[in-house]
């Protein structure tokens, strides 16, 4: 399901602009607002969705999923960790779910640049980077030989 | 340059009272016929109605007002932008314009060329030019989200630019016309300055249809809608969830 923008939602923050790995949100020449340039090539990854501080994203869903006359709605909510679904069919049966998409703050996760530079000896470590405290554990369980 | 009234000397050339009526009536045309021509009257409309028939309850009168007060409010301080830069620089826009209208339509109309004109007024017009200018040219060269996600040049123009565009260049233009006409007096160089003073101001609302001159009528409405909506229970984004999932720090 690509996505679309409300255009009386969308602020033009360029949240979505910055996010898309297809590059296909830009913004558009008249009225300063984002929107998806080429549809066929969405991703349908989300991430615009999850993305705009508006619930300015939606997505267009296909007619096996939600047949003509539907609407499928976003809302986010960032501080609870999760993004809501409500689709509305053209009969006016409406669906709602809700997904929890992270257990952390946003914006909590840290870039590879706000790590320490690592010395020469993680290269004959075994743990990969961030090993063992990004996984919450004291270290990483191994097999003991009898 | 803050004391004088701009407008006392320029009656014999441009009679600005008629002037600024006809920018009236060109922002009432140019408003409607923008609704018109781009259905938005019509589709805002008929989203009522179908809002009306959808609502699980109907508002009352002291509830449909306070949300109207709401979303004044709202408006008043720019809440709608989620970025704090946009929303100064909107602010230091909305407040500068009204400022600077209100204080050119007292200008004109109460004091004429023969009136003395209180000092406050001409201060006030110029502090208000002079916040346009801030925000206004924070936002063409760093917060336009074209010049500042999109990759765009800040010295790129384009149609969404004519509103902020042309505002712009009438407030500088009204700023140095007035800086050469209390220095220098009324040479040529400053009917030049004022010449493309008016010029851009012109354009600024003779072109409502054209740009986003009317987003000042229309947001507040979509505002107050959604807000409607919201409360009478027919919107259509999905409930709030009950649980929180943040379980980390």
């Amino acid at each position: 399901m690509p996505t679309y923008t409300d255009m009386s939602r969308c602020d033009g923050c360029g949240e979505c602009v910055d996010i898309c790995p297809s590059d296909i949100m830009h913004i558009d020449p008249v009225y300063r607002r984002s929107y998806n340039i080429e549809p066929n090539f969405c991703w349908e990854c989300y991430s615009c969705v999850k993305a705009c501080p508006q619930n300015a994203i939606d997505v267009r869903g296909y007619a096996d999923f939600a047949p003509l006359g539907h609407k499928v709605r976003v809302l986010r909510e960032p501080e609870k960790g999760v993004i809501s679904w409500k689709i509305r069919y053209r009969d006016g049966r409406l669906k709602e779910f809700a997904f929890p998409i992270r257990t952390t703050p946003w914006g909590s996760i840290k870039a590879a640049q706000d790590y320490g530079k690592p010395d020469m000896s993680a290269l004959s470590s075994q743990l990969l980077a961030h090993e063992p405290e990004a996984l919450h554990i004291d270290a990483l369980p191994t097999i003991k030989r009898a | 340059m803050f004391t004088n009234n701009p407008f006392a000397a320029v009656g014999d050339l441009l009679p600005m009272q008629g002037y600024i009526i006809l920018m009236t009536l060109a922002v009432l045309v140019g408003t409607v016929f923008d609704m018109v021509h781009k259905g938005s009257g019509t589709f805002f409309s008929q989203r009522r109605k179908r809002s009306q028939a959808a609502a699980l309850r109907h508002l009352g009168g002291g509830e449909t007002a306070a949300l109207a007060l709401a979303t004044i409010a709202e408006a008043a301080v720019s809440g709608e932008f989620c970025k704090w830069p946009r929303r100064i620089s909107h602010l230091l826009m909305m407040y500068g314009f009204l400022l600077y209208l209100i204080t050119t339509v007292v200008m004109v109309f109460a004091y004429p060329a023969s009136a003395p004109t209180p000092t406050i007024l001409s201060t006030l017009w110029t502090i208000g030019a002079l916040m346009i200018l801030t925000g206004g040219l924070w936002f063409f060269f760093f917060l336009r989200v074209n010049v500042a996600y999109d990759g765009a040049s800040p010295f790129h123009l384009g149609h969404a630019d004519l509103f902020v565009g042309s505002l712009i260049v009438s407030v500088a233009f009204a700023l140095l016309w007035h800086y050469m006409q209390t220095t220098v007096g009324y040479t040529a160089a400053t009917w030049i300055l004022f010449g493309i003073y008016i010029f851009f101001t012109t354009l600024l609302f003779v072109s409502v249809p054209w740009s986003k001159f009317a987003h000042m009528f229309f947001k507040p409405a979509v505002a107050f809608q959604r807000r409607v909506e919201d409360a009478s229970g027919c919107s259509d984004l999905p409930s709030p969830s009950t649980e929180n999932y943040i379980i980390r720090s």
